[in-house]
């Protein structure tokens, strides 16, 4: 008797607990790509019908993927989005694990503050947080630029065509470094003290336990924040387009999600922004897989 | 939000999520124009407009009427509200009434967005001009009721003016004399700015110097955006700009509120709304403006044309297509509406409204200015009849903008730029399905 009722709870009790998860994902992810997806095949096209004629919804078949990828404003924002990415991303990594090792130092001073204000930037919005910059950007309200000014040495053209990516790279980086910083951090504090302390006692300077004791162990965590990062810069959106108003540099297409909010919001075009959707979600997600399965072996094959 | 945690794999999918939620099919509430059979009960609208004393009206007529109660919302100005409106249109939930500006409305009637009201509205067809009453009628269907109107004037700072000991520019020849004149009397400041994304200023301009942007004829369409007249309007704003006589950047940005307050900028060549947007930003220089007819290509011509201006229209999801061009009718032809709106400086697009402008106050900005009301009759008077705007005006609007940026920026010419913006144009209708003569 009880091992049947046994067995018959275990095979049904996975589905019941499985099922809000199947279902929400079904509902909110599923369903939705799959409608964008069909939507990437479809077109408004004219018929007769009123004094202009009217756009209907019909099939297209590739056409909307043709035009995408044949559109060289898309492709040119993924050169921008490249050039972006190459500046922000070890930046943000780069100053994230640093703060992480110098909190980590046994000898660290106003380590709690310092966790804090390093993080506080986080905390604020990114809309908010291009809007602020690009006050300290623009010649009038400058800071920087009126402390030039009084020194005699004009401007400092932020929002020009040369400075635009390092102006841009630096709101991510100042939102960016707190939060991985944390998630290094994190890791940082999981490393068994011994290990440190058996290299002290070896003779090893503080430079070369992290070099060769502490970032060798945060690999995965380092490999994550990299991940987040990557994605992150294929994302960008925000940052650009409240800087957009301020500056002739950045087109309305001057990332890959600006493009498609542009297709989808301006120039009334659902069916081909889907199909640059489709695109973009496809490339990030190969793109992270490959991320993953290069860095897996390292990273995560290591320790464990 | 650039390299920030909360990002996961799935949200460039969620992307795609977002833009799924905001269609479905496209022939959503056909036909809901039809008058309604004696309603029962008040009827409850719901309207989207921006812009200053939209909640007073809506508030005035909610009280005069009680059968009909209208529920406002201020849905973002108005590029923002018509491609709001597109969409809540798809999804079969559009508002029932809803200002637009003129030039979108072609894209909204392709779109099968909006309700022929021309059965509900004939009674005020006379309350307008027909120059007026043509931008809201198209082959005898009537797309919505003209709410107010922006003949394109030359704002001025006039206490600057008189500082620098400079006159009026009455032909554009003479504005760029006198843009020449203020860089040498006071190098920081410049006569006007030249704003690379303003597209419907620049449609303005070329229209006064003869262009034809959009024309339709047996559903043929001719688009004209790189035309004689365009390219010379372009040529003659990159001569100015070529030698420093104005300066090319965005308007209203905080760099350009910032100058402005300064006293930097002297002058802004667009609408008779354009006191109450200065005045949005630089309230301390209220009185010391002043509005003169536009500079013309021409000595004593004195055409201009409209740029922005507003209707209210009837969405075609309504299902009180009746109450609700009534509301339209009201908001646009009775006393107490227009008394708000030229109270905001708004102008109003009524012929009655119109003239009891000449009774009101200027507005604060050109409070100084006694006859700011005769010069905005007589602009209003001088408009172009028969502007004709395409389908997709905010594809033009947008390969504008993108392309004449990119124009400043690069140093490239901006007649250049209108070629692009022609050929986007162009290549955009053709693909839809349009007919495009000559191409």
């Amino acid at each position: 008797m009880t091992r049947r009722t046994g067995a018959r709870r275990g095979t049904r009790a996975p589905y019941l607990f499985v099922a809000p998860a199947v279902l929400l994902f079904l509902a909110f992810l599923a369903i939705p790509i799959a409608y964008a997806v069909y939507l990437s095949v479809r077109g408004l096209r004219l018929t007769g019908g009123g004094i202009f004629g009217t756009r209907q919804e019909v099939f297209v078949g590739l056409d909307n993927y043709v035009r995408t990828l044949t559109d060289p404003e898309f492709l040119a924002g993924f050169g921008r989005l490249a050039l972006y990415g190459l500046i922000a991303v070890p930046l943000t990594l780069g100053l994230a694990l640093l703060f992480a090792l110098l909190l980590d130092y046994a000898g660290s001073r106003g380590r709690r503050f310092a966790r804090t204000a390093i993080f506080l930037p986080y905390a604020i919005p990114g809309v908010t947080a291009s809007l602020l910059w690009g006050f300290m950007y623009l010649p009038s309200t400058s800071p920087f630029s009126y402390l030039t000014r009084e020194l005699g040495l004009g401007e400092i053209p932020f929002l020009g065509s040369g400075a635009i990516y390092p102006s841009l790279a630096n709101i991510a980086i100042w939102g960016g470094v707190g939060f991985n910083m944390i998630i290094i951090y994190t890791s940082l504090r999981g490393i068994p003290a011994e290990l440190s302390d058996a290299a002290r006692i070896d003779g090893a300077s503080e430079w070369r336990i992290a070099w060769h004791v502490k970032i060798p162990l945060v690999a995965p965590a380092l490999v994550l924040t990299g991940l987040f990062a990557l994605i992150g810069t294929l994302q960008v959106y925000g940052e650009p387009t409240t800087l957009k108003p301020m500056t002739t540099e950045i087109s309305q297409t001057w990332v890959p999600l600006m493009h498609i909010y542009r297709d989808a919001f301006t120039r009334d075009d659902l069916p081909l922004a889907s199909a640059a959707s489709v695109i973009l979600a496809v490339g990030t997600l190969v793109v992270s897989v490959v991320l993953l399965k290069v860095t897996q072996k390292r990273a995560f094959g290591g320790m464990s | 939000m650039g390299i920030r945690g909360g990002s996961s794999t799935f949200a460039a999918l969620g992307m795609a999520v977002l833009l799924t939620a905001c269609s479905s099919g496209t022939d959503a509430g056909d036909g809901a124009a039809a008058p309604q059979a004696a309603e029962t009960g008040p009827v409850t609208l719901q309207f989207w407009c921006w812009g200053a004393g939209k909640k007073e009206k809506v508030e005035a007529f909610n009280k005069a009427h009680p059968n009909i109660q209208v529920t406002h919302t201020d849905a973002g100005g108005g590029t923002d509200t018509a491609t709001k409106l597109l969409t809540a249109n798809r999804a079969g939930n559009a508002p029932d009434a809803a200002c637009l500006e003129y030039q979108t409305l072609p894209a909204m009637i392709v779109a099968g967005a909006l309700a022929d009201i021309s059965a509900q509205t004939g009674d005020v067809k006379a309350a307008f001009t027909p120059e007026v009453w043509s931008l809201t009628s198209f082959d005898g269907a009537v797309y919505g009721v003209p709410q107010d109107i922006g003949p394109m004037v030359f704002v001025y700072n006039r206490k600057r003016f008189d500082e620098l000991k400079i006159e009026v520019p009455k032909t554009w020849k003479e504005f760029a004399e006198v843009a020449a004149d203020v860089r040498k009397k006071d190098p920081d400041a410049y006569l006007a700015t030249f704003a690379p994304s303003e597209f419907g200023n620049f449609a303005g301009l070329a229209q006064q110097a003869g262009s034809s942007w959009w024309k339709v004829q047996d559903q043929t369409w001719t688009v004209g955006i790189a035309d004689g007249p365009s390219t010379q309007v372009a040529d003659y704003w990159q001569g100015l700009i070529d030698k420093g006589l104005v300066k090319a950047e965005p308007l209203l940005t905080p760099e350009w509120n910032s100058q402005l307050n300064k006293g930097n900028v002297l002058s802004w060549p667009s609408a008779l709304w354009g006191a109450g947007v200065l005045y949005g930003i630089a309230e301390k220089q209220a009185g010391d403006w002043a509005i003169a007819p536009l500079p013309q290509w021409t000595e004593g011509d004195d055409r201009v044309a409209f740029q922005g201006g507003s209707a209210i229209v009837v969405s075609k999801n309504s299902k009180h297509a009746q109450a609700a061009a009534t509301f339209a009718k009201w908001m646009n032809t009775d006393k107490t509406a227009y008394d708000i709106q030229i109270a905001e400086g708004e102008y109003p697009a009524a012929l009655a409204g119109q003239e009891a402008t000449s009774a009101s106050e200027p507005p604060k900005l050109v409070s100084g200015q006694k006859d700011y009301w005769q010069v905005a009759a007589k602009a209003a008077q001088s408009t172009i009849p028969h502007i004709s705007w395409g389908p997709n005006v905010s594809t033009a609007e947008s390969a504008f903008r993108d392309a004449t940026a990119a124009a400043v920026r690069d140093k490239t010419p901006l007649s250049e730029a209108l070629k692009k913006t022609q050929q986007a144009v162009v290549d955009d209708m053709k693909s839809t399905g349009f007919k495009v003569a000559g191409q």
